[in-house]
């Protein structure tokens, strides 16, 4: 009896009640995420993946590695010290690893927007973002080509399922390139069924033809960086720029708004200061009497004059050296500009047919596009004095060197594209002044630690680091 | 529900009818073996009763007995325990043997089963409430170091408040729980952070809630180590479990409510003092800069001789010119001296912490009340601590079977803290140039408040100007407690049936803030508020079965369920640049972001527990446990978890009784298998995060002009994720000599941990950064000694002591597929990691390059600037962080009311990575940096594999040692490893209780203490009890974290 009613009042019902809270319909229910979405329109994804390609993965870590080895800025303090007197950071894989880790977060978001837009996904039919999406991809993967050679991407992208992804040769990458750029451009010029993307594109406010241009202008670019290897196509790289940008207003230029988004270059320097004036940049501006130099660099603040740093040796010492006079909190971040057009052009005229109308009209319209980036009005007395009297004389070489600077100091990883093609194809028309480069100019980029510390492919590839100074990327005569 | 009530009134009627037949009075005195004379205070208990009383001053009592009762027990603390049949006696004197090791000790295990010792088949330790808060800490974890073995105490700092790791045999988990799960008074509550330090390179520490504990109000602490111990507890039971009993007043003498009020007051010194250099300036390579953070420049005494800064060459002789004085608007014409920017900064700390403790036993139970208060100010400005801790918990009988009782704390926690490491506003401390005046130069200019001067550039904030502006506060307001019915009908003479409901809750609210004000790092500042609400509630149903089948065997069954929910709420708000300085608000920020998610989960068990006893020679104890929980996969969330162990007597062999030596001795094996569920999600979208690498705040920072944005979350889940699961067993043996003056209690044991769930790293060319999957295994082996022994008794001396030893072998077998380790936190290099074949964690980073023989290599191409100097090689693992053993040592010295009682404890081994040293070598403040006009050859061997004998440095090439050290030695990780072996003086106590008589019947106990004083460590400068963050790599990263204090202070304590 007294069993009973302790069973009766106090066993019982504690227990029914627990054995309901712990069913599988109900631990299941309290598991609910509350916090994040399972699933999302693509155009909600597609912003991201812009705003990344542009300020992570074109802006930041990439740009400034490069700005170094192309003698842009001289790096001062710390890592990019290390990286300007060639210790350590160049032969490591932790360096680039962030920037590696966003480069396959971006282009395994894309493929997640490309699988959601394409035939068979729940947005079938949103052609124009398809289209961009596989733009972007093609953008991306080439930039990480560019830097780092061969790298995972057929079995790459496949989270849970390929644990250790096998490397792809750069020329099958770079087919893939140019079919994600062919059928981009296909899918931009189709009737999308879906509403533009308006504001949800940073870029291009949804505009497919803009996209097209910007696609074309791609072409152009990977073109003539496959110059070494496919024998110099410079015909097809004027037909994709004629195609492209006419103006810097299409250009594709991520703008920043100082506020909610800021300039890498800007934010660099005020988290870090890692940069000081490059005396090798300095002397070439000297050199051209170019009217640049005063608006390239300024003076550390509060200090007086511009203290250039010396290439390869300066002293690890911050608020010392003189600083990019360019930077801003609203510079932008340039995934292709119209300058860089049309100096495309004008190299592959100059290639073409050395000194022609056609050349000399691209090169003038590169230069005033490339003073007008910088805030300054072309000055005559610079055009037929230095611009003009150095094309005539070399009309590739001159070519080339405007367009090395301007690149200064965001396009970095162009310039550094620039100088490695050229070094293949025999020519030698930029000087870099780091005498670490002797033995130690960086050909490539590491792979990140991300992948030498979990992929054994990459690990293998990677070896000690040191193969970054000996092994050229395949455009660039090597074989990898 | 009416028979209920009229069952309740008729028993609690019978209850009272029967107290009040037939009793008669015993009377008696209770007196000492030792010396003779009465024991006050000793407890007289009338046996199977609550009924009792305690010893006059003189030793003597007078109890109240019924016919039924038979037997009365004797019990005092030290003693051995007597039971003494009642018969036809009423005089009844007794007496107590002295007793080092009480052979009938109860201890509290699993769900709050009290147990004799003697029957368990796995180890406990108990530490006493005299032994925790003798030395006046107010922090449990601190109190608790040098007095467990198998257990590892890891403090990030000495400031109040601080964090700290307490791992149990080592750790299981790679990033998940390592640390034990707390019940107090039967409820499990949190003692972890809810929120993490992360990769803890910035901002400031983040307390554990353990910090809401108040070790003034602990009775006692039980540590069940091992699994077989927890097993009841299912899949919270891998990390062992920490139960605190507080304060009730049971065990009181009754009748008489007891007071006690204590204060300790102590005051706090940073511990260490690192030496400095004092003969050069800021500046590099010899030349002064005024601006720089290093101090490689010229001779302090020759900086008048400076031709840019120098007054001798400008009309001010002997003396120079320091611009950020300029700034101020002070002269800026200085002689040259040296400053002692270190030890200026520190303040002394004190620590107040009081508390009043009032209960009373009563013939139907028991009740109590307690408040406490503990306010520290740290040695570093503007850090501090403010708790109140209150209680109260009672318990009664409502007849013969119905008892019911309740236990209730609040608590109120704020902390004041400064960041560390990359936000460290110690950094300008621990490496300011020794010619600059930090503390005498202003950290502001005169017109504006937010507009810093500082030495060096704003990479770090001015440490006066941080202390002054910057905040980092957190607090806590907190409840938890249960009430609980217990049944416990008649059946039979040999049978008993006990059932219990407990329900509890555990809720508290943390808020946190972190305000960098305007003007930080010479910019505009940001704020972040944080925190969380949680709630939890636990039910606890038992039914507990007793059966002394006959003389030789005794049955017991345990069954119960046990459900355990919480729901936590957390909110986020981030503020980037503030408009104006000196309102650090939320409506003061150009960006303002908020975020909140919410989190529920729900574990819910059935358990059994078999004990058998044969003859208290052999006790066997089977456990099961079935759990469900919430978060794992829906077709793979329930789990059984079984356990079994087995006690022997040897002593109790017929064969082996009263040897005249060994007096007691026992043997124990044990296996239990437990689990520990991870936090699975289906794939999810999240927003985009810019934080991390190169930035110090977020540049990009959604949503951008009303535009939002999200991506494929970059840590995934593995759907066909399982529990973690530990496989342990354990061995051990107890022996006790000469009468029990002399004991050892030692444990083998050993835990095989597989399928640890994890944020597995995978290639971030899958497309995700992390897998959150089974993988991985570790093995631990744990040798764990205890030992006592008594010396020496005479004439009222006694000595004490007790040593308890540790060494744990952690040892990670496998990582997932591919995986070679994983990181915990930390820069991009160096790290913490786990990493296969070493022990957890370790230290991973850029090493010496070496030759095959592992000799460093160094550079030989004469001219070149690091000719001579070694070169960074391959990252790797470059140092190991967990220690060969650790052994501490308490020694008790007791004459006549005065005590003197020591612990040191002692880490032998183990590596960490110091931040701090390195950075002083590479600032050039260091006193190593300061040998940089003498010739080095650095150790080492050239590439054709013949020892460096390339000298360097001295005054024909006076750049090579800086090159060195801020070149080379900077670049390369390994060289900022250094082992911390460490004897520290943890406590030392000198006390005098004032007899009673003296001070008419109230028991005064004044003390004289110290704390944590550092005796000797291998690493130089610091102390090795300094580190980043509240997680799994506690202990072993170091960079310009908050320090280490020693206290001195002194106590009383009064009881009536």
């Amino acid at each position: 009896m007294k069993m009973n009613t302790i069973i009766k009042f106090l066993a019982v019902p504690v227990l029914l009640m627990v054995m309901a809270g712990c069913s599988k319909d109900k631990l299941e229910e309290i598991n609910e995420n509350k916090n994040n979405p399972v699933d999302l329109p693509s155009r909600l994804l597609v912003t991201d993946a812009i705003t990344k390609t542009a300020f992570s993965i074109t802006g930041s870590d990439f740009a400034f590695y490069a700005s170094v080895y192309t003698e842009h800025n001289v790096g001062i303090y710390n890592q990019m010290y290390n990286a300007e007197i060639r210790s350590g950071e160049p032969s490591l894989a932790t360096t680039y690893n962030n920037t590696w880790g966003s480069v396959y977060e971006t282009l395994y978001n894309l493929k997640i927007i490309i699988n959601k837009t394409s035939e068979d996904g729940n947005e079938a039919g949103n052609f124009h973002t398809l289209g961009i999406a596989q733009v972007l991809t093609a953008y991306n993967l080439a930039i990480l080509t560019d830097l780092m050679g061969d790298v995972p991407y057929e079995e790459a992208l496949q989270p849970g399922e390929i644990f250790q992804p096998k490397l792809d040769k750069q020329e099958d990458l770079y087919n893939e390139v140019f079919s994600l750029l062919d059928a981009g451009i296909a899918n931009l010029g189709k009737e999308s069924t879906a509403a533009s993307l308006g504001g949800q594109d940073f870029l291009y406010g949804g505009n497919a033809d803009k996209w097209t241009q910007f696609a074309y202008g791609l072409k152009a670019r990977y073109t003539a960086r496959l110059a070494f290897r496919n024998g110099g196509k410079w015909a097809d790289v004027i037909t994709f720029a004629n195609q492209s940008f006419t103006s810097a207003a299409n250009e594709a230029k991520f703008v920043y708004d100082g506020s909610t988004t800021n300039s890498p270059f800007q934010t660099f320097f005020i988290d870090r200061d890692y940069f000081g004036a490059s005396t090798s940049l300095h002397n070439k501006l000297v050199d051209r009497n170019d009217p640049r130099d005063a608006t390239f660099f300024i003076p550390y603040p509060g200090k007086d004059d511009v203290e250039f740093a010396p290439n390869g040796s300066p002293d690890q010492v911050q608020g010392f050296y003189g600083i990019s006079g360019i930077m801003s909190p609203t510079a932008p971040t340039y995934l292709l500009s119209y300058h860089e057009i049309e100096f495309l052009k004008a190299e592959a005229y100059a290639r073409q047919g050395g000194v022609s109308a056609d050349a000399e009209t691209a090169f003038l319209n590169g230069l005033e596009a490339a003073f007008a980036k910088v805030g300054m009005e072309l000055d005559s007395t610079y055009v037929v004095d230095e611009a003009l009297r150095l094309f005539t004389a070399n009309p590739l070489k001159e070519v080339m060197v405007q367009k090395y600077l301007s690149f200064f100091e965001s396009e970095a990883v162009e310039a550094y594209n620039d100088i490695r093609r050229m070094k293949a194809m025999g020519e030698n028309f930029i000087t870099l002044d780091n005498p670490n480069n002797a033995t130690k100019f960086p050909l490539r980029f590491t792979y990140g630690a991300d992948d030498v510390t979990t992929n054994l492919n990459i690990a293998d590839a990677y070896g000690n680091g040191s193969y970054i100074y000996t092994e050229k990327v395949w455009w660039a005569g090597g074989t990898r | 529900m009416r028979k209920i009530t009229f069952l309740l009134v008729f028993f609690l009627l019978a209850g009272v009818n029967f107290a009040f037949a037939q009793t008669r009075t015993i009377t008696g005195k209770v007196t000492s073996s030792q010396d003779g004379m009465g024991i006050p205070g000793a407890t007289v208990l009338i046996k199977g009763t609550t009924i009792g009383t305690t010893t006059s001053i003189e030793g003597n009592y007078e109890i109240e007995v019924q016919p039924n009762h038979r037997t009365l027990v004797f019990r005092y603390v030290g003693m051995s325990t007597q039971e003494i049949p009642i018969g036809d006696q009423s005089n009844i004197n007794i007496v107590l043997e002295p007793d080092v090791l009480q052979m009938d000790e109860v201890v509290v295990t699993a769900l709050g089963i009290s147990k004799e010792r003697k029957a368990l088949g796995y180890s406990v330790q108990e530490v006493s409430s005299e032994n925790l808060t003798r030395s006046g800490s107010s922090n449990l974890s601190s109190a608790l170091q040098g007095k467990l073995s198998g257990v590892e105490i890891k403090p990030s700092s000495g400031m109040p408040g601080a964090s700290s790791q307490i791992i149990i045999r080592g750790a299981r988990s790679f990033s998940g729980n390592n640390t034990p799960l707390y019940v107090v008074d039967g409820m499990p509550i949190s003692s972890t952070s809810d929120f993490s330090t992360g990769n803890s390179v910035t901002g400031a520490d983040i307390a554990n809630r353990a910090v809401d504990i108040d070790p003034n109000d602990i009775e006692s602490i039980n540590v069940l180590k091992g699994q077989a111990a927890a097993a009841l507890y299912g899949i919270r039971a891998s990390n062992g479990v920490i139960i605190i009993t507080t304060k009730s007043g049971k065990g009181n003498k009754t009748g008489k409510p007891e007071i006690s009020f204590s204060n300790f007051t102590s005051f706090e010194q940073v511990s260490r003092a690192p030496d400095y250099q004092t003969k050069y300036a800021q500046g590099s390579y010899g030349m002064n800069i005024p601006n720089t953070s290093f101090s490689w420049g010229p001779e302090i005494s020759k900086l008048p001789d400076d031709p840019t800064y120098g007054g001798n060459s400008q009309g001010h002789p002997g003396m120079y010119f320091v611009p950020q004085r300029d700034q101020a608007g002070l002269d800026p014409w200085v002689k040259p001296q040296v400053y002692d920017n270190y030890g200026d900064f520190f303040n002394t700390g004190y620590t107040t912490t009081t508390s009043l403790n009032i209960s009373q036993a009563t013939e139907k139970g028991n009740i109590a009340f307690g408040i406490g208060n503990s306010i520290q100010d740290g040695i570093v400005p503007s850090t501090g601590m403010d708790r109140w801790n209150a209680k109260a918990a009672g318990e009664t009988k409502l007849n013969n079977f119905w008892s019911m009782g309740f236990s209730a704390n609040y608590s109120r926690t704020s902390i004041d803290k400064l960041p560390a490491a990359n936000d460290a506003s110690l950094a300008g401390v621990y490496s300011a140039p020794p010619n600059y005046d930090l503390a005498g130069t202003p950290y502001n200019i005169p017109t504006d408040p937010y507009k810093q001067i500082y030495y060096r550039s704003l990479t770090f904030d001015n440490p006066y100007w941080g202390a002054a502006h910057n905040k980092f506060t957190e607090s806590t307001d907190r409840f938890f407690g249960n009430g609980f019915v217990e049944y416990s009908p008649y059946i039979s003479e040999n049978m008993t049936l006990k059932t219990r409901y407990q329900l509890g809750t555990d809720s508290y609210t943390s808020h946190y803030q972190d305000i960098f004000e305007y003007g930080h790092k010479g910019s505009i500042g940001e704020l972040n508020n944080y925190g969380v609400s949680s709630q939890t509630v636990n039910s606890l149903l038992t039914v507990n079965y007793n059966w002394k089948i006959n003389s030789d065997f005794n049955f017991t069954a345990l069954v119960g369920n046990e459900l355990y929910h919480r729901n936590r709420k957390l909110y986020d708000e981030y503020g980037t640049g503030f408009n104006f300085g000196g309102w650090a608000h939320m409506s003061n920020a150009k960006i303002q972001q908020a975020d909140e998610s919410q989190y529920q989960d729900r574990t819910v068990g059935f358990f059994g527990n078999l004990a058998l006893d044969f003859r208290n020679m052999l006790f066997l104890n089977i456990t099961g446990r079935q759990d469900y929980v919430s978060t794992m996969p829906r077709d793979n969330n329930s789990f059984f978890y079984p356990s079994v162990s087995l006690g022997f007597i040897i002593t109790e062999l017929e064969s082996l009784r009263d040897l005249p030596v060994l007096s007691y001795a026992k043997v124990r094996v044990s296996y239990a298998e437990v689990g520990q569920a991870g936090e699975y999600y289906p794939n999810f979208f999240s927003a985009p995060n810019y934080g991390g690498g190169f930035w110090g705040a977020t540049p990009i920072q959604y949503p951008i002009n009303g535009i939002s944005s999200y991506l494929s979350n970059n840590v995934q889940y593995d759907p066909n994720l399982k529990p973690q699961n530990t496989q342990s067993y354990e061995l051990g043996t107890e022996l006790k000599f000469f009468s029990n003056r002399l004991g050892i209690d030692y444990s083998y044991s050993n835990q095989l941990v597989t399928d640890q769930i994890f944020q597995v790293p995978v290639a971030a060319s899958t497309g995700a950064a992390a897998l959150v999957m089974n993988g991985g295994e570790i093995k631990t082996d744990v040798h764990e000694i205890m030992l006592y022994a008594t010396p020496v008794i005479y004439q009222g001396f006694q000595w004490d002591f007790n040593v308890n030893f540790s060494k744990i072998n952690n040892m990670v077998n496998e990582l997932a597929p591919g995986v070679e380790s994983i990181f915990l936190g930390g820069f991009v290099t160096p790290q913490v990691r786990a990493g296969i074949g070493s022990t957890f964690p370790v230290i991973y980073g850029s090493s010496f390059e070496r030759d095959a023989s592992g000799n460093i290599l160094v550079v030989d191409n004469p001219g070149a600037w690091n000719h001579g100097m070694p070169v960074d090689g391959a990252p790797g693992v470059i140092g190991e962080v967990s220690p060969d053993f650790i052994l501490g040592f308490s020694n008790r010295f007791d004459y006549k009311g005065i005590a003197l009682t020591a612990t040191l404890d002692w880490k032998s081994g183990g590596q960490m990575y110091s931040g701090s040293n390195g950075l002083l070598d590479l600032y050039g403040v260091s006193s190593l940096s300061g040998d940089r006009e003498e010739t080095f050859v650095f150790e080492g061997v050239k590439p054709d594999g013949t020892p460096n004998d390339i000298v360097r440095g001295g005054p024909n090439d006076p750049d090579a040692y800086q090159d060195l050290l801020t070149n080379v030695l900077t670049n390369i990780d390994e060289y900022y490893i250094y082992d911390n072996s460490f004897v520290k003086l943890r406590e030392v106590t000198l006390s005098y209780a004032i007899p009673k008589r003296l001070l008419n019947n109230v028991q005064l106990t004044v003390s004289l203490y110290a704390r944590n004083i550092l005796l000797w460590t291998e690493l130089p400068n610091f102390d090795p009890e300094s580190s980043q963050g509240n997680n799994n790599m506690g202990g072993s990263f170091e960079r310009f974290s908050m320090p280490q204090t020693t206290s001195y202070g002194f106590g009383v304590n009064l009881n009536f």
